[in-house]
């Protein structure tokens, strides 16, 4: 795959092989002519790209191509899946098109789970806001410790337990859903930016 | 809730809002842009990453491009064959089809008129 791309010095070449490597490894799923045919036109790209680059030495010409380039998931993770599903669903089986849907959920996987994880956190949030009120009027709303050292939040007095802080509750509650709903808006809001 | 909502909103100045908003709506036309382009002639992948740079300022991760040549390839709006430069290395060229040609234009008069749509409401604001 070198030959046509002829790379000098030591470090280019390393780069060069550890560029190639990587996009192997992400279009492994492809079937072979396919993958060599995505990985021709890639590599023939970075290297023109890396040729009309103005910076002095071959590695740093390479470096800003592949900066140019983006992320190789940013654009092989679509083409992969793309690839495969016109593919599978030509052949007709159904476990090959679920598995290259799947490629395609994969993706965005990341994305919701993380989005799950601060829908449940916000849950919680709003739980121990509630709770700290309701405390005030319902003194046994709060924070159970149970004598095989479990810990529980529950509305209701718990049989062979012990209800931690109940004098403190309110205001522990109260401050630890405030700052916690405020730390968690921030986080949501640099995520969404990032989006 | 609604405070926090609101708090985003304040927090992003118009210039931030118009950054994220341009490269959505610049990618959303790559495809055009690229059958426009093709019409000119074959071209292959580097090629076509700097003249939609050159010509566009779309500032996109040059290897984009891929999937969506590859989604026009699947469609048969074109088609591409290896060819090898001067210098030895191989170049994939695409072309447009007939039916891409005829598709471009289709996309030409979609542009146009929701161009003029937009302009008149640009105007009228």
């Amino acid at each position: 795959m070198n030959q046509p791309f002829p790379i000098n010095s030591e470090p280019a070449q390393k780069l060069w092989r550890h560029f190639e490597q990587e996009l192997d490894h992400k279009l492994k799923n492809l079937p072979p002519a396919e993958r060599q045919d995505i990985m021709l036109e890639i590599l023939s790209h970075l290297y023109e790209s890396a040729n009309h680059d103005p910076a002095a030495t071959e590695e740093n010409r390479l470096i800003n191509a592949m900066e140019r380039l983006g992320s190789p998931d940013e654009y092989l993770t679509p083409l992969v899946s793309d690839i495969l599903l016109n593919l599978k669903t030509k052949s007709g089986n159904p476990l090959a098109i679920i598995k290259s849907l799947a490629a395609n959920v994969q993706r965005s996987l990341l994305q919701t789970l993380a989005s799950i994880i601060i829908g449940v956190l916000y849950f919680f949030i709003v739980m121990i806001f509630i709770m700290s009120i309701m405390h005030l009027f319902k003194p046994e709303v709060g924070l159970w410790i149970h004598q095989t050292g479990g810990v529980s939040l529950s509305f209701e007095a718990q049989e062979n337990s012990t209800q931690w802080l109940p004098q403190w509750f309110t205001i522990i509650g109260l401050i630890v859903s405030i700052s916690s709903y405020l730390m968690l808006n921030n986080v949501l809001y640099r995520l969404l930016r990032k989006q | 809730m609604l405070f926090c909502a609101k708090n985003f909103q304040m927090s992003l100045n118009s210039q931030e809002i118009i950054n994220r908003w341009m490269p959505q709506f610049r990618k959303g036309l790559l495809e055009f842009i690229i059958l426009l382009k093709l019409q000119q002639g074959k071209i292959y992948g580097y090629e076509l990453a700097v003249e939609i740079k050159k010509l566009t300022s779309i500032d996109v991760a040059e290897g984009t491009l891929y999937p969506l040549l590859n989604r026009l390839k699947r469609d048969q709006l074109v088609t591409s064959e290896w060819q090898t430069a001067e210098t030895g290395t191989p170049r994939k060229y695409y072309q447009i089809t007939d039916f891409g040609v005829e598709t471009l234009q289709q996309m030409k008069q979609v542009w146009t008129d929701t161009h003029s749509s937009i302009l008149n409401m640009v105007m009228q604001s």
